[in-house]
């Protein structure tokens, strides 16, 4: 049991899919910290009947915003050594989870936070559009912060605590997965990356996600946040 | 370049450098009402005289008058626009953090009763 990691889920409308996910992770993890985003579904509920924290956002605050809650909750408790962010959609494997921390754990102090690429991964059912558009993200991701990546939008990373106490996601959409490049960057954290599989299950699909022309948000939100931030 | 032009293109720069540069500084906020006050100004001026506006348009190298109110017009409407929109995320930044404050303590006193 890894018992001085913390496990972050931000949850919106998943009352379906996260007591499995949830359940999945408590083979291995002994926080687990769900960050219900006012979600409209009964998520508040599924997450009640597992053994998992749940902290409420009373408005919905968007993605970013519920890591940060999530990483501000466990950083109350002084034994938590390590952190890990999960999609509450099922997508992630837990096993991932516990292989790219025992890479953390083993690289003590060399690696600062391990992302999740699908692309050095498998990934099973992915659309042709959605390949596409996630290709050009990661290529305007590394044009734009610097830091070399196969895939910039991935849920799954693992980081320690000079990684959770310095980072501070203030874009409370999705543009988060940006900022937390961006802030490797800046805070030159030390980084590394791990292939994982990636499930989009039928789930997963039917909820279709963020809209792909949500991009164009992402990334006039990126430029716009930089510029005012310099 | 005709000297429309040149006043057009660095009033626009210039106040977007600033402005995204300190969206909320007190000086930006004394720059609004300066502009503000002008603006109110320069129109009673020219509903009192009329053909100013095409004085100045043509002193400045703008045909009519009335392109040079649009290109004005059009330059307030960009940084009221930009203005709005700085607000408007930067309310949004202290409402996530008040509603993360009210979260938080949620979960703790959930703690403390169990």
């Amino acid at each position: 049991m890894n018992t001085d990691t913390y496990i972050i889920i931000p949850v919106c409308n998943e009352a379906k899919a996260i007591g499995a996910v949830v359940e999945q992770l408590a083979e291995r993890f002994r926080h687990i910290v769900c960050v219900n985003d006012g979600s409209r579904d009964g998520s508040a509920a599924a997450i009640a009947q597992t053994g998992a924290t749940l902290i409420n956002h009373p408005i919905n605050l968007g993605q970013g915003a519920a890591l940060q809650t999530g990483i501000a909750y466990a950083l109350l408790d002084p034994a938590a050594r390590y952190f890990i962010t999960f999609d509450a959609d099922g997508q992630h494997s837990a096993a991932d989870a516990e292989k790219m921390l025992g890479y953390v754990r083993d690289k003590n102090n060399e690696v600062d936070i391990v992302l999740g690429s699908r692309f050095l991964g498998s990934t099973l059912n992915m659309g042709t559009a959605k390949r596409l558009v996630l290709k050009l993200a990661i290529i305007f991701s590394n044009l734009t912060s610097g830091v070399k990546l196969t895939d910039a939008h991935n849920g799954l990373r693992v980081f320690n605590r000079h990684v959770a106490e310095n980072l501070d996601i203030d874009m409370p959409g999705y543009a988060h997965a940006s900022e937390i490049i961006h802030s490797i960057a800046k805070q030159k954290f030390k980084y590394a990356e791990l292939p994982v599989t990636i499930t989009y299950s039928e789930y997963a699909k039917t909820k279709g996600g963020q809209p792909l022309l949500n991009a164009v948000n992402i990334a006039f939100d990126v430029l716009l946040h930089r510029s005012s931030k310099k | 370049m005709i000297l429309i032009q040149v006043i057009l293109i660095s009033a626009f720069g210039y106040f977007l450098v600033r402005f995204l540069a300190s969206p909320n500084s007190a000086r930006m906020g004394a720059w609004k009402k300066i502009l503000a006050a002008s603006f109110s100004l320069l129109a009673t001026a020219l509903v009192l005289l009329p053909e100013t506006a095409n004085n100045i348009a043509n002193f400045v190298g703008v045909g009519r008058g009335a392109d040079l109110l649009l290109y004005l017009l059009t330059l307030a409407f960009v940084f009221t626009w930009l203005s709005v929109y700085m607000k408007s995320k930067q309310d949004e930044k202290r409402l996530v953090q008040l509603a993360r404050k009210v979260a938080l303590l949620e979960a703790k006193v959930d703690q403390k009763r169990k």
